[in-house]
């Protein structure tokens, strides 16, 4: 074979296929000695889990309706694979039960230790581990560790579960702290979890959250917006203060998407005078994306008034787009016990069509989803 | 005679050279891919072992999702499919069957299991199919919707789907996949989290033959005992646990599995829906996204999320896999074909420089020069061209580092979801990882020329892919 020269010196090619050789015969042996491995430490421990499992359901079960459970003496016993499946039980119903058997099932937390674990967790530098031992005190509705730490949560995802866990506690002040701890200088967007921590925070009071939104929202990254939009738009409707205009001006940007979320966001709000000035409803319902129509269309059948469901009615007449003629038109037909006129007449198919769906739609309502023989 | 020795000798030298030289590139890529791989599923396996302390189910924000089932002569199953669909746990989901022309009974049995009735009302819309005879509506089940239309294909029915669909969001399914049933919750997170740019996601799919499926839920998941579908779980980890993986960690996904993805609606209505003329319309779909959304600078994401698993049945016998994989390979060199402008252009950022490139010298151009070089290596030899030596060390190399990528797919499946919990199931799969570059590998170098000699031919038939069936736990 022949030799190679590299950085000057002449190296036989079999010696840099040896080389090569012997990294790949290296890895080979590695990911096979890992993989194995692995797998079977995962399978043992899999395996001792399953074991106890069934039992120490059934004990869970026995304590967790009886008069004086004994958590500490049922814990006392426990191996270490059995408290680690006491508490993967914990988990799992803690997130299923309500009332009286979830406060008698907390005490086998407390017995378990987790409240004191979760505390020395809460400065641990593995974000998720902190995020775990947050979500130990929601579930245990124990949030001392984090009252009595200066515990400062540092991400959306710890700002979230903090709040969730202060608010299912009743150990958040007010709403304005919820509403700023979860928003106030942040630049990401929400996961789900953030997004509905925000909404049941905000959904009794939406006050500080519209405030906060007014100040904010032309800071806030794009995805952001059209969350907060969003959880405005399943806000009670009852809100009597509260600045509403950077929601006009969100439906005058220039992405569409927070267009559309802007008009969901005001179906909540349509009793005000301010919102029914005729020049933004009218470039409302001109907007030039049949998406941001059909969201302002849904609007309009949200507010459900006289006068929103007359501008509706007219708009949809002049409705181009097939697709925002229906969507309308759907909306439309949800309200159909306002309106005088004779949509059917004027809107033709598309009333037809969303009407008979409407009818379905009552009819499977009506009937249940029953299994059906096969 | 002598010039000619020396002109086939200089081209087999250089050929060789080329080989060597294409090797190191290519696994370089596939080694950088891996890596990114592994980085991807650490964050997602951390992700997702996080269960936040919230109702997913009471939570008003899940986008609503359209499920779009083609059926075509689907007797035997789709009762059992759309139960299984309607029983997914996701807040909002609508179920759309679409019948595409079926001439057995699978109209029938949808009628009378789920209530039917047809609409009278007249779409209102124009839908881009061919002729829809019926719309359904079942007096029992608020969310499920059929279509009955003529024959036009997958693509066609899937169209019709999504053009009737008012979801936000919709799901392209086979109806003879088998979704995990809290799939859909993860496979939305993408649009949850980036609500304004999200436009496509995919999850896992992964070799149903020989698991325990009861009531259209996975109860028992079992390596395959015979070597061609064991084979093909190997294939799929490799491809989905490192392929996808890596390329969504540089956002350069070009692939959404067509038994498997999450669209937005009306991103794909915008570009028309599905193409009928392409024998690989999921391929296909994810690329005129590509290409749409760069060309009128959007900006958007198209994701992978490796946790949401839908099941599928692969082909256990070696003709009709061989149909499956020339139709895939020709799929492939079509779409390549079709958005060669993509290629090595700059306007569509990573997917144009960087994934679209390298996907065509891996897998499109890849299978070819192997085949050429086992047409040619007893050419070489001939001329006393081959040092055994050379060559021998060089076989060993490739096939080590290619066994090597296969087990590093294995190890990423025992370190996060693990749904092959037995050691010696791993073992096994480990060993197929060995066995695939025997035989296997080799054949399929054989299909890639037979399929790029069908595109070359005109071929554009589907096949059918004959199926044996689930084990429930009655077998």
């Amino acid at each position: 074979m022949a030799d190679v020269v590299v950085f000057g010196y002449i190296i036989p090619v079999v010696v840099i296929l040896a080389v090569v050789a012997l990294l790949v015969g290296l890895s080979l042996a590695v990911s096979l000695y890992l993989t194995i491995s692995l797998s079977v430490y995962r399978s043992v421990k899999q395996t001792r889990r399953d074991r106890v499992r069934p039992d120490l359901r059934n004990g869970l079960f026995d304590r967790l309706f009886a008069e004086d459970p004994d958590w500490e003496g049922w814990v006392e016993d426990m191996s270490s694979v059995e408290r680690e499946v006491a508490e993967s039980l914990l988990d799992e119903y803690l997130r299923e039960l309500d009332g009286k058997e979830a406060v008698q099932l907390r005490g086998l937390g407390e017995a378990l230790g987790i409240p004191e674990r979760a505390g020395n967790r809460l400065s641990h530098r593995d974000v998720y581990t902190r995020l775990d031992a947050l979500t130990w005190l929601t579930l245990l509705e124990h949030p001392d560790p984090v009252l009595d730490s200066s515990f400062e949560p540092s991400t959306p995802r710890e700002r979230a579960s903090t709040v969730t866990l202060l608010d299912s506690s009743d150990r958040l002040p007010d709403t304005a702290t919820g509403v700023s701890m979860l928003l106030e200088g942040t630049d990401e967007q929400f996961t789900v979890f953030g997004q509905d921590t925000l909404y049941r925070v905000a959904r009794t009071d939406p006050e500080p959250l519209l405030e906060t939104a007014s100040n904010e929202y032309d800071t806030w990254p794009e995805p952001l917006l059209a969350q907060v939009l969003s959880v405005c738009a399943h806000l009670e409707t009852s809100v009597r203060g509260g600045e509403l205009n950077w929601l006009t001006a969100a439906l005058e940007t220039q992405n569409e998407a927070i267009r559309a979320a802007a008009a969901d966001a005001l179906g909540s709000f349509g009793w005000r005078a301010s919102l029914r000035d005729q020049v933004f409803l009218e470039r409302a319902t001109d907007d030039p994306s049949p998406l941001v129509r059909a969201a302002v269309y849904q609007m309009l059948a949200a507010w459900g008034d006289q006068e929103a469901l007359s501008i509706l009615l007219f708009a949809l007449v002049e409705e181009q787009h097939p697709r925002a003629l229906t969507l309308g038109t759907t909306a439309l037909v949800g309200r159909r016990d306002r309106i005088d006129t004779d949509a059917g007449a004027v809107l033709g198919d598309a009333w037809a069509w969303s009407d008979e769906h409407a009818a379905y739609d009552r009819r499977a309502r009506k009937s249940g989803s029953e299994p059906v023989g096969g | 005679m002598h010039s000619i020795t020396h002109v086939v000798s200089t081209g087999l030298v250089l050929f060789s050279l080329f080989v060597i030289g294409y090797y190191a590139v290519v696994n370089s890529g596939y080694l950088v891919l891996h890596v990114l791989a592994l980085l991807e599923l650490r964050d997602d396996v951390r992700e997702s072992r996080w269960d936040p302390p919230f109702r997913k189910f009471a939570s008003p924000f899940y986008p609503g999702i359209g499920i779009v089932v083609p059926a075509y002569n689907e007797e035997t199953t789709i009762v059992e499919s759309v139960q299984s669909m309607l029983s997914l746990n996701y807040p909002e989901v609508e179920v759309i069957v679409v019948n595409d022309g079926s001439t057995d009974a699978t109209l029938a049995r949808l009628r009378e299991s789920f209530d039917l009735e047809a609409v009278d009302a007249d779409i209102p819309f124009d839908v881009p199919t061919e002729e829809i005879h019926d719309v359904y509506r079942s007096t029992t089940y608020e969310e499920l919707l059929v279509v009955d239309k003529e024959n036009g294909g997958k693509s066609d029915a899937l169209n019709a789907g999504i053009w009737l669909t008012e979801m936000r969001l919709f799901c392209a399914v086979d109806s003879d996949t088998v979704i995990d049933r809290d799939a859909l919750l993860s496979l939305v997170r993408p649009f949850l989290e980036a609500p304004t740019t999200a436009v496509a996601s995919g999850g896992v799919i992964r070799v149903a033959n020989a698991c325990t499926i009861e009531d259209g839920v996975v109860k028992e998941v079992t390596l395959p005992k015979t070597g061609l579908p064991g084979l093909q779980v190997m294939e799929y980890l490799r491809a989905f646990y490192s392929g996808r993986l890596g390329l969504n960690r540089i956002n350069g996904l070009i692939l959404i599995s067509g038994a498997f993805g999450l669209f937005q609606t009306d991103a794909v209505r915008e570009i028309g829906g599905y193409r009928h003329d392409t024998i690989t319309e999921d391929f296909d779909i994810v690329m005129r996204l590509h290409r749409h959304l760069k060309e009128t600078d959007r900006e958007y994401t198209v994701d992978f999320v490796p946790e949401p698993v839908a099941w599928t049945e692969v082909p256990s016998t070696r003709r009709v896999l061989g149909r499956q994989r020339r139709r895939w390979y020709r799929g492939m060199v079509e779409n390549i074909v079709t958005h060669r402008r993509m290629l090595f252009n700059r306007r569509y950022g990573r997917v144009g420089t960087f994934v679209m490139p390298f996907f065509v010298a891996a897998e499109t151009i890849g299978p070819l020069i192997e085949g050429l070089g086992y047409v040619l290596l007893p050419l070489a030899w001939y001329f006393g061209l081959l040092e055994i030596e050379f060559f021998v060390v060089f076989f060993l190399l490739t096939t080590g580092f290619g066994v090597f990528l296969s087990w590093f797919g294995v190890f990423s499946e025992v370190w996060s979801f693990n749904r092959y919990d037995s050691p010696w199931q791993v073992l096994r799969l480990l060993w197929y990882g060995v066995l695939e570059n025997f035989g296997y590998r080799q054949w399929k170098t054989l299909v890639a020329w037979h399929g790029l000699f069908e595109y070359l031919k005109g071929v554009d038939t589907w096949g059918v892919m004959e199926r044996t069936g689930f084990s429930t736990g009655d077998d």
